[in-house]
């Protein structure tokens, strides 16, 4: 209260600043005037006593000036001037002042991009109407996991949970392929059921959502509803968009609406292009989809009816649950359970959020140390420096300056430094989430990770960033400043003009500090290990030989029409296709394979050989399918090391034939004799193999692993499968082939889809891709880090002489030279580098057995990451020792002598 | 400075003006004329620091002033105490006589 009054009048006297001056010139005048009158009356002459009574009254401008600065608003100049002085000494030690703001903005700036990220996730409005009503249903088996469910499963769900629920929405997703003159694009769409919009409250944002009517008959509803991004990329955000059509699976779909911006699709992270009614799924995605009970693809989420808990709706499903399990209908596995999950509780996926969860606090507790580093740094530096200046505050003290003033002074320095570091931290954490927001990972088949969560640039503008980020900015420094500051001016100040004396050497703080920066260089060295452990994985992994692909080859993903074709039709469709691509020119071989080796989708099959016992625990052997035609071998480069490859007279009315890798070959048949054997397999669905050929190993599911066992089979005489790559080895760059290859296609039949294409180098780089970004991450947290631990030595050493600035006067003047006392002074910060990286080396070989399973070709003893990281560390804090105190021992002796 | 009068610190600067004004309103000039009066002419206030004292003193709310015509029709500015300015004054002056008690002891103390 006092002080609002205080800034009123304040603020009043600005305004009345003529009138106070006024009457300041009255109150001389007056005064002189009496002074005027007492001297004559003690005798003097006129003149001589106006000149005696202005002597004695001093300076009237003086007298001016001092009173004006008490009615101005002496505070507010005060601020400013402290400023300004406070800039003026940053811009002499351009040095300090830098490190200071670069280790304030890369604590502040990572804190604030997690602050972004979290606060987006934690306050982000659900776009559904009452979530609190709303669950998510999974599959369990034996309580354990949440897996989409299967059609079947949720109609029988949706029939016996009428009175719990006032309705059930499911949805799931597929890759798009999306027919625009010449190119594939692929985007991700999503068939949801025709209540699902109603059901949660998602109006669309015009047009009209997809209705039950839009879900009746089995294809017979070609509609769909555009996601406000795709509606903004692919159609300029046309609003008379309602109407025109959108081609999908080669038919005409009316586009009938357009989702709103907020809604981003039933699965967090995978935001679609397009909704279609789900009776459209089996069409769209060439394979069957919802009659199958084990298929399970679909994510499901239901309204509980009105007054009615959780619990009693999972009571109810466990009844459906139960009467399935009695009834046993083909593809219930018995025991399986309903799992209900509240719609509000799911960040992305029950099965990944702890880990989510885990990974978010783990990270926020990465930055928030990275911020506690950073505010050692900077306190010491400002200790440093405020002892540094013992003798200007000595000095101004004596001068007159309150210590009030001079820690106000000092406080606005430090708030100004971390002002600047806020607002460099605020431009890092734009730059961090620009980074994090544009990560386009080169997923296959169109996949895109949307990690813009509604993150975008103008979030950091939000208030609660910017209030964070100047918040933590401006205290951080006021708190930072505030012992040095106390510390700083404390000093008695007779002792500090006279000896220099720098206040107490806290010996408890010294000892925490020095605790600090141990700490900080033993994590940092951990970090550079882990960094260059990976780096070396990655390396390792880019020499790596898979075993196929070598030469330029284009991949060409298809997906058939299967629901308009036989499997014969099918086998005929796809020779056409490799025919037409064979006579292409700069195109020297052309195979098919399914899975591509090294994808992510892995096949296997089961099967027992004549005469060869199986492991008690085993019911039959078990290796890696893949699909291919005769010519694959050749395509991917591979070779045929005996036997022969599939031929035209493999046929479906002949004898089903393998060909199996040399792996394989040598483990079932060491000595050589593995062509005319059988392998018999015991899936009803699949015929008995006889194997013809023996092909050189490749990488299957990892690169660098050790082969494997693999069975390769001749699509002529299999079911026929919605989707083939199609792996062409050309003479030229592959991209240049690929339009050519997708027009072939468009030739022979417009429904083909092209799913993707891509080279092979693309997709070996794929699969380097994970080590690649632990290499990255690691690297920057290291470099972070390390820069971090080399401004704690910095402070450190720097603290060191500037409290020693007089010993080594004395040494010096005694005859020490540079040399001895840059040693000297740099020991203290050396031996605790020394200490920090013992530490950081024994705990990287800890670290380093956790990650050794993530490692390629790279032993956890690896001898370049463990000497080179610690070297490069070493390196650079001898630097950040070696320089603050090479300039102390630079100095003139006597001028240090003097200083003290 | 001479050596004959001694200077004021701030502190007891602004104790001796409010001391000068507990008995009556007085102009600034008047208040030199006081306090050195009192001290038998060994305190002289600059004015380059009584006015900034008074302006200050106001600003705190320890004294008011208003223009008064003094007893030969001249008009001044006459400061009074503030009811908070005379609880003031008499903290300081609590606080003074404990420190001069104190400090004296100290000198007169016997070896």
């Amino acid at each position: 209260m006092g002080a609002l009054i205080d800034a009123w009048r304040r603020l009043r006297a600005l305004v009345r600043r003529q009138e106070l001056e006024d009457r300041l010139d009255d109150e001389i005048r007056f005064h002189v005037e009496q002074q005027v009158e007492k001297n004559r009356r003690g005798g003097m002459a006129p003149d001589e006593a106006r000149r005696q009574a202005l002597i004695r009254f001093g300076g009237v401008e003086q007298v001016r000036e001092g009173t004006r600065d008490e009615f101005r608003a002496a505070r507010l100049e005060h601020f400013a001037r402290d400023v300004r002085y406070g800039l003026r000494s940053f811009c002499h030690h351009p040095a300090f002042s830098a490190m200071a703001v670069l280790s304030l903005a890369i604590g502040i700036g990572a804190n604030a991009a997690i602050f972004g990220v979290v606060q987006t996730m934690l306050f982000r409005a659900s776009p559904l109407t009452q979530p609190e009503t709303l669950v998510n249903i999974y599959e369990t088996e034996g309580g354990r996991g949440f897996n989409p469910m299967s059609h079947p499963n949720i109609e029988d769900l949706r029939k016996g949970t009428t009175q719990v629920f006032s309705g059930i929405a499911a949805s799931t997703f597929f890759p798009a392929p999306i027919d625009s003159s010449g190119t594939a694009t692929i985007v991700m769409g999503e068939v949801v059921t025709g209540g699902a919009f109603a059901l949660l409250g998602v109006e669309p944002l015009f047009g009209r959502a997809i209705l039950p009517e839009d879900d009746v008959a089995r294809g017979g509803h070609p509609v769909v509803m555009l996601s406000y991004g795709y509606w903004q990329r692919a159609f300029g955000a046309d609003p008379q968009v309602v109407g025109r059509t959108l081609r999908l699976g080669g038919r005409a779909y009316t586009i009938i609406g357009v989702a709103p911006a907020h809604y981003r699709g039933a699965f967090p992270l995978l935001t679609p292009a397009f909704y279609v009614p789900m009776a459209m799924a089996n069409e769209l995605m060439g394979v069957e989809m919802l009659s199958q009970r084990n298929s399970h693809s679909f994510f499901v989420k239901a309204r509980l009816a009105p007054g009615v808990t959780r619990e009693q709706a999972e009571h109810s499903a466990s009844l459906v649950a139960e009467s399935l399990t009695r009834a046993r209908p083909e593809g219930w596995v018995p025991g399986e359970r309903f799992s209900l999950v509240s719609t509000s509780d799911v960040q992305i996926y029950p099965g990944v959020d702890p880990l989510l969860r885990a990974a978010a606090l783990l990270l926020g507790g990465v930055v928030g140390l990275v911020l506690l580093l950073a505010c050692t740094n900077l306190a010491s530096v400002l200790l440093a420096r405020t002892l540094d200046r013992g003798r200007e505050v000595a000095v101004r003290r004596a001068l007159g300056a309150t210590r009030g003033t001079l820690v106000r002074q000092l406080l606005v320095e430090s708030a100004l430094l971390g002002f600047g570091g806020a607002a460099a931290g605020l431009v890092l954490a734009l730059a961090l989430l620009h980074v994090l927001v544009s990560i386009d990972l080169p997923l296959p088949y169109g996949l895109k990770l949307d990690l813009n969560f509604g993150i975008n640039s103008t979030l950091l503008f939000n208030w609660r960033v910017l209030a964070f980020t100047a918040g933590a900015g401006v205290l951080t420094g006021i708190v930072l400043g505030l012992v040095p500051a106390l510390q700083g001016t404390r000093a008695d100040l007779n002792s500090a003009l006279k000896s220099g004396s720098r206040g107490s050497d806290a010996p408890g703080p010294l000892r925490w500090r020095n605790a600090l920066v141990v700490a900080q260089v033993a994590m940092s060295l951990v970090l550079l290990v882990g960094a260059g452990l990976f780096l070396r994985s990655w390396q390792q992994m880019l020499s790596v030989d898979p075993g196929f692909g070598r030469a330029p080859t284009s991949v060409l993903s298809l997906m058939m029409p299967v629901a308009r074709l036989t499997p014969d039709q099918t086998v005929q469709r796809t020779r056409r296709v490799l025919e037409r691509f064979r006579a292409l020119p700069g195109v020297e071989a052309a195979g098919l394979v399914w899975p591509l080796p090294l994808e992510f989708a892995a096949s296997f099959t089961d099967f027992t050989i004549d005469g060869r016992v199986l492991p008690s625990d085993r019911e039959a052997f078990r290796a890696d399918r893949a699909t291919v035609d005769g010519a694959f071998f050749d395509a991917a480069g591979m070779a045929i090391v005996a036997g022969r490859t599939f031929g035209e007279g493999d046929r479906r009315d002949t004898q089903p034939v393998a060909v199996i890798s040399q792996a394989m070959a040598r483990r079932y048949w060491p000595n050589g004799d593995a062509l005319g054997r059988i392998l018999r397999r015991p899936d009803p669905a699949e015929p008995d193999l006889v194997v013809v050929g023996v092909a050189s190993d490749i990488n299957v599911r990892s690169l660098g692993e050790a082969p494997r066992d693999v069975v390769y089979e001749n699509y002529a005489q299999g079911h026929g499968s919605p989707m083939f790559n199609f792996v062409v080895r050309a003479s030229t760059d592959p991209a240049r082939i690929t339009p050519a290859l997708v027009a072939a296609t468009r030739e022979i039949d417009p429904d083909l889809q092209v799913v993707q294409s891509t080279t092979m180098a693309q997709h070996l780089a794929m699969s380097r891709l994970p080590s690649q970004i632990g290499a990255f991450m690691l690297s920057v947290f290291a470099a972070t880090a390390m820069a971090l631990a080399a401004i704690g030595v910095y402070g450190l050493v720097r603290y060191t002489v500037a409290m020693r600035t007089r010993e080594v006067g004395i040494r010096m003047a005694l005859g020490a030279d540079a040399a001895d006392v840059s040693r000297l002074l740099a020991t203290n910060g050396l031996r605790l580098v020394l200490i920090g990286g013992a530490i950081g080396i024994a705990g990287s070989l800890l670290v380093a057995r956790f990650i050794s399973t993530l490692l390629f070709g790279v032993g956890r003893f690896d001898p370049i990451a463990l000497i080179g990281a610690p070297f490069v560390l070493g390196v650079v804090a001898w630097l950040a020792a070696y320089l603050p105190a090479r300039r102390a021992s630079r100095a003139d002796p006597l001028a240090a002598l003097r200083t003290e | 400075m001479t050596k004959d009068r001694s200077d004021v610190l701030q502190g007891t600067l602004d104790m001796l003006v409010l001391r000068a004004l507990q008995l009556e309103p007085m102009h600034g000039w008047g208040i030199t004329e006081r306090i050195e009066q009192w001290s038998e002419h060994v305190l002289q206030l600059g004015q380059g620091t009584l006015y900034p004292a008074l302006y200050r003193l106001e600003r705190q709310d320890f004294i008011r002033s208003e223009w008064r015509v003094t007893d030969n029709n001249r008009r001044a500015r006459y400061y009074s105490l503030t009811a908070r300015g005379r609880r003031h004054l008499n903290e300081s002056l609590a606080q003074w006589k404990r420190m001069s008690r104190a400090i004296n002891l100290v000198l007169d103390a016997v070896n």
